[in-house]
């Protein structure tokens, strides 16, 4: 069923098909050596917590839903910028769960504008789908000049904890990295919970959980990249240099085991990225 | 001009035979059979089935089917944008070395025949690296084949290039290789009947598995083919 079967089946009156909109705009540049936000309007539940400088000037922001979860008709939209030269980690306190949403669909869109020399770290906690839930996820991220960006997720399609499959509702993503006027990588994703390919090993293999690491930026060191490729993981990894992006996939049944794959790649990576070694956010180990 | 023109330039655009390089792939079939998710004519059947209906149908053939429509308008700067694309989607640098030769390949030889000479290559795609949708696009409104014709031709080839990675790597006899593509052309004849209807929001590359293997496959140990 495509999303627009989903919705025209919605048995809810019209008033609440409206669901509950939060827009975040958060813009950041350097000030005096150090990032820090300049630009910050949020409307609606979307928010973001007092920011942390680390000791490299980069700053740490936490963005909170304080719902605690999407429901069906919920759109968020999320605006980011980072000045020349800025240095941000944009995270999040928990899982952001798409609940089912009967019929209605709910969407996230996050556009995020780096100008020359900024280094964005997009790592949210990791995305819980529901059984039910009819999901459009649409990331763009546009780099100018030098610009780079490590971005990661950990998808998971239903909740196995729970003995519940994705095997209702509508997945659709799309992902775009751009560097001034060039589309340097692209995923399109439409995966209604029907699909064969959840349960086929060209998809998901019947696993629950796929995450994601992309580096855009120069291309990482052979010796670099061989190294991620041989991490240890609890689940199927692998890479690949492309063209001005740097992609790794885990595909596995843990968001746990997606997060740790993803940290200890972040871990080889971080003293080429950011020329120093990496710590992780006090909120990673609550 | 006879009215069995276009058929035979359908058939060989369709041909093993076009010097496009395509035999020395096997988009990431031989990397799924050394990791076992290919194993005997059953798994072959349902990998190239899902390939066929998953990635293939909602990305590949869907792209074609807008750049077939793009080159049929003569519209150059969409045409870049779906190349652009297409070449973007790529999930390892093995599948989008794939996609650029065999395109350049392809624009080479359309280059050199007789029948390029009544259309000028789209102007957008001039200096770029271009992928295998985009020229078989163009390749088609050259050799004067339809929109459904080309679609099927581009699927045939891969198909019938997958089945002879299989014969190879697996390996499988002829006859069996010949009872899978009578099991899966029903199916073929559904994705491109699929890819012509698809509306752009449901476009999908969406395959982990396939993404994984293809990945694995450059650093493969003993390796037939280059994808």
């Amino acid at each position: 069923m495509n999303m627009n079967e989903l919705l025209s089946a919605s048995p809810l009156p019209s008033g609440l098909l409206a669901g509950w909109p939060a827009a975040l705009e958060l813009g950041y540049a350097v000030v005096q050596g150090r990032t820090v936000p300049v630009h910050r309007r949020h409307q609606g539940p979307l928010r973001v917590q007092k920011h942390f400088i680390d000791g490299h000037g980069q700053c740490q922001h936490i963005v909170v839903h304080p719902p605690g979860g999407m429901a069906g008709g919920d759109r968020l939209t999320l605006d980011i910028h980072l000045a020349e030269g800025s240095a941000v980690l944009l995270t999040s306190p928990g899982a952001a769960k798409w609940y089912d949403g009967f019929g209605r669909a709910s969407s996230q869109q996050l556009r995020v504008e780096q100008l020359p020399g900024s280094l964005l770290e997009w790592l949210p906690q990791e995305t819980i789908l529901y059984a039910g839930s009819v999901v459009a996820l649409d990331n763009r991220f546009q780099l100018q000049g030098d610009a780079r960006l490590l971005a990661g997720e950990v998808m998971c399609l239903g909740r196995p904890a729970s003995a519940e499959r994705f095997d209702r509702g509508c997945w659709q993503q799309s992902g775009e990295v751009w560097r001034d006027d060039k589309l340097l990588w692209c995923e399109h994703s439409h995966v209604p919970g029907d699909s064969p390919l959840l349960a086929s090993p060209v998809g998901m293999g019947g696993h629950s959980v796929l995450a994601t690491l992309l580096w855009a930026g120069p291309d990482l060191p052979p010796e670099l990249h061989q190294a991620c490729l041989e991490l240890p993981c609890a689940g199927r990894a692998a890479a690949s240099q492309l063209p001005g992006v740097w992609l790794a996939r885990f595909i596995g049944d843990s968001a746990e085991a997606g997060h740790h794959w993803l940290r200890a790649c972040r871990d080889l990576i971080y003293p080429f990225s950011h020329g120093r070694a990496a710590s992780q956010p006090r909120i990673w180990a609550s | 001009m006879t009215a069995l023109l276009p058929l035979l330039q359908l058939l060989r655009l369709a041909s093993p035979g076009l010097p496009i390089g395509g035999f020395s792939y096997s988009q990431g079939l031989e990397s799924a059979l050394e990791l076992g998710l290919v194993h005997n004519a059953a798994s072959a059947r349902r990998w190239l089935a899902d390939v066929l209906q998953g990635p293939v149908c909602q990305f590949d053939a869907a792209v074609l089917v807008q750049a077939l429509r793009a080159v049929a308008a003569a519209d150059a700067v969409e045409l870049s944008r779906l190349n652009q694309r297409y070449l973007a989607s790529r999930d390892s640098r093995e599948q989008r070395q794939e996609t650029v030769q065999m395109g350049y390949s392809l624009r080479q030889l359309l280059a050199s025949l007789p029948e390029s000479q009544a259309m000028c290559w789209p102007a957008g795609l001039a200096g770029e690296e271009i992928c295998l949708p985009a020229a078989w696009a163009v390749a088609a409104q050259m050799l004067g084949i339809a929109e459904r014709e080309a679609v099927t031709a581009l699927l045939w080839s891969w198909l019938e290039n997958q089945v002879m990675v299989l014969l190879k790597a697996m390996p499988m006899g002829q006859t069996a290789g010949q009872q899978l593509l009578s099991a899966l052309l029903p199916v073929l004849t559904t994705a491109v009947e699929r890819a012509i209807s698809l509306p752009a929001a449901q476009h999908s590359n969406f395959a982990p598995g396939l993404m994984w293997a293809a990945m694995k496959h450059e650093s493969q140990y003993s390796r037939l083919f280059r994808s």
